[in-house]
């Protein structure tokens, strides 16, 4: 009784800061969300108006879009930066010239902040100055104009994330595969096993956790990046680059409208924990059969 | 008095194990979903149906079937994932 006693109270900070941070947040969006409030409009208080701005959601072209591009740029920008941080990380695992120096200058864009990172991809991407332009022009002929081509701005985007979070899914699996033990791989090239076998039957299940933590911190974050693309694009040209954190602060702020902002952050929420948790049910949940054979 | 264990005798370790993990191993809830889960679990899934049900309904039922039936429908489902899920 004393030890439970002892841990309630070193867990205590934790549950008080959570529940001031998280959970009192959360629960003031939740009723928000089921009002109409325009604190700088002509009736500055809150109208109670039931699930209309759920309703008004699901017919918004404009909520709809940006959720498809945002699911389309969290898609190519998680896969992406998972599978380049792997190779990554397996070319971490191995001794070469100037190691050292290649991982800290690989974790560098880890440390910029976002909002820094869209200036300077929009100062590198501006057509008349930038040099990525330049350089796409002198060689490939090719005319980048993120301002009028909607496929080219997108491409950017994920580009921009790729660049500053793959050291981030490089640390984390490299830290996953440094853990590995070796018995399994030893016994398995004794076994006369060829590498893909390896792969797909040794290596992969046994870092799926770490694969599976570093797609939940991505994914969460892609679904709502915001600063990163309103510096490089401002959401556009047309809707192209409108993510759906864009979305919102373009609801919540310049039109002030908080009620259907709320409603409109909920069903992110709502998303983003049903991806997650169909990533799991897919990847390490138990099945009932399995259980049944242990 | 305590009695001392017949050393004479060879112990069946397999058997021993298999005893003491099948005491150790809850028995195995049965129920429609195919992963293993607590309640809260069947809780948040229910709670995933019920939101997608409404959404779903005011998108596309709400102008020929009232919100109502949807609530009504959504709580039932969820109760059957807690119940028997």
């Amino acid at each position: 009784m004393r030890s439970n006693k002892v841990g309630w109270l070193l867990l205590a900070p934790t549950i008080v800061v959570l529940a001031l941070f998280g959970i009192v947040p959360f629960i003031y969006v939740l009723y928000v969300g089921f009002h109409q409030w325009n604190p700088f409009g002509a009736n500055p208080s809150m109208i109670y108006n039931g699930a209309n701005n759920f309703r008004r959601l699901v017919f918004d072209a404009e909520f709809l879009t940006a959720i498809w591009y945002t699911l389309k740029f969290a898609l190519f920008a998680v896969l992406s930066e998972v599978v380049i941080g792997y190779f990554l990380a397996q070319l971490f695992m191995r001794e070469f010239p100037g190691k050292g120096f290649f991982r800290t200058i690989h974790t560098l864009p880890l440390i910029v902040a976002p909002i820094v990172v869209g200036s300077v991809w929009r100062l590198m991407t501006t057509p008349s100055i930038g040099v990525i332009p330049y350089y796409l022009r002198t060689w490939f002929g090719f005319d980048l104009n993120i301002g009028r081509d909607p496929n080219a701005a997108f491409i950017l985007t994920v580009i921009m994330d790729i660049w500053h979070w793959t050291p981030l899914v490089t640390l984390t699996l490299l830290a996953a595969l440094v853990s590995l033990p070796k018995e399994p791989f030893e016994q398995a090239e004794i076994d006369g096993a060829s590498r893909s076998q390896i792969f797909w039957h040794i290596t992969l299940p046994m870092i799926r956790p770490a694969i599976l933590a570093t797609v939940f911190i991505r994914l969460m974050d892609a679904l709502r990046t915001v600063d990163e693309v309103w510096m490089l694009t401002g959401g556009g040209p047309g809707a192209a680059t409108r993510y759906i954190g864009l979305h919102i602060w373009k609801v919540v702020f310049p039109k002030t409208d908080y009620g259907y902002g709320s409603a409109i952050s909920l069903i992110v929420l709502y998303l983003t924990l049903v991806m997650c948790w169909l990533l799991y049910v897919a990847l390490v949940a138990p099945r009932r059969d399995a259980r049944k054979v242990a | 008095m305590e009695q001392s264990p017949n050393l004479d005798v060879p112990v069946d370790l397999d058997a021993v194990d298999e005893e003491a993990a099948l005491k150790a191993a809850k028995p195995q809830r049965r129920g429609f979903l195919p992963i293993v889960t607590n309640w809260f679990d069947r809780l948040f899934i229910g709670i995933y149906l019920f939101v997608a049900l409404e959404l779903f309904w005011m998108r596309f039922l709400e102008q020929s079937i009232p919100l109502t039936v949807c609530h009504v429908v959504a709580v039932l489902l969820g109760a059957l994932i807690v119940w028997k899920g």
